[in-house]
């Protein structure tokens, strides 16, 4: 599916990139609106470029159809997490898990930055996370921490019973503190001229 | 659009779905842990127009008048998510059926978020 979406975004760059170079053409002088017309009329007068023109206009249409219902689609089917209570049924998003697991990096002061991706499988809840880490983090610790903080937090909020596995991917690791340096270094004013020495 | 009616001596009575909806909305906004109604692509066009708030809370009432709420909401941060859910859903009951007299088949709470409160 994802080989179809890569491709009909090529498809429109190309139509919208065309279009846009025939307007340039066209602002330039290089494309006259004599060619357009000539070519508009060597197409409706042959039968068979005719037939080309009406199929081509029709594979436009079912080309936009199908990428449009790819794309609407995609937005729609939301999923997530269900359980039926006595008064009816409660569904939490998935994009609500992870809108919980971003609250982390806040109490976690060695993450910078915390991109979670939650997925419901059958073994259970798949969490995946991408982290952004301070230079000082211990990473088996703190990533061992995340897990169990995560974990908990989930079991805790949702009070689900099921499996959660949480997989912790470590995306970069800022350097805060030759950062600070360099930062203090470019603050630290120079004085003129001071590479002249006194005769 | 769908109304709940009922008949009296002197006439019928008829409850807009807008009304059970905005009765909805209040009562699960009194939850504490609830911190807004969620919102879909239509009720943020339709409070755009004209600030009606309530369009994300379906309403279905069905051949039998058997009526169904659909809730989305953002929770606080912090709360128990199903502790909550349930409150809402009691609460929404409670004051639909003391309202409105209508009785609810199903109250469906939809957590889209959460948020810090």
């Amino acid at each position: 599916m994802r080989i179809f979406t890569v491709l009909g975004i090529l498809f429109y760059s190309v139509i919208i990139i065309l279009v846009g170079l025939g307007l340039i053409a066209l602002s330039l002088n290089i494309l006259q609106p004599q060619d357009i017309n000539n070519l508009l009329v060597y197409l409706q007068e042959n039968f068979n470029s005719r037939i080309v023109v009406g199929l081509a206009g029709v594979l436009l249409i079912l080309i936009s159809f199908s990428f449009a219902q790819l794309i609407l689609g995609r937005f729609q089917r939301e999923k997530t997490i269900a359980f039926t209570t006595a008064s009816g049924e409660v569904t939490i998003a998935l994009s609500a898990v992870e809108d919980l697991i971003r609250r982390l990096a806040g109490i976690i002061p060695e993450i910078k930055e915390l991109r979670p991706d939650v997925i419901a499988t059958k073994k259970g809840i798949l969490v995946d996370i991408r982290v952004v880490l301070k230079s000082e983090a211990n990473l088996p610790e703190l990533t061992a921490r995340l897990q169990d903080i995560a974990k908990s937090k989930i079991q805790e909020v949702l009070g689900l019973e099921e499996q959660i596995i949480t997989r912790i991917h470590v995306a970069k690791i800022i350097a805060t503190e030759e950062k600070k340096r360099r930062e203090l270094d470019k603050q630290e004013p120079t004085i003129p001229y001071s590479g002249y020495g006194r005769a | 659009m769908h109304k709940e009616e009922s008949r009296t001596d002197l006439g019928l009575i008829r409850i807009h779905k807008n009304v059970i909806a905005s009765i909805a909305s209040l009562a699960a906004t009194e939850i504490e842990g609830v911190k807004h109604i969620g919102k879909n692509l239509k009720s943020g066009l339709l409070e755009l127009i004209d600030r009606q708030t309530v369009a994300s809370i379906k309403v279905e009432i069905d051949k039998n008048d058997e009526v169904r709420v659909e809730i989305p909401v953002v929770i606080r941060y912090g709360f128990n998510i199903p502790e909550v859910a349930s409150k809402i859903q009691e609460n929404v009951r409670t004051a639909i059926e003391k309202m409105t007299n209508v009785v609810l088949k199903d109250i469906n709470v939809n957590v889209q978020g959460i948020e810090r409160g």
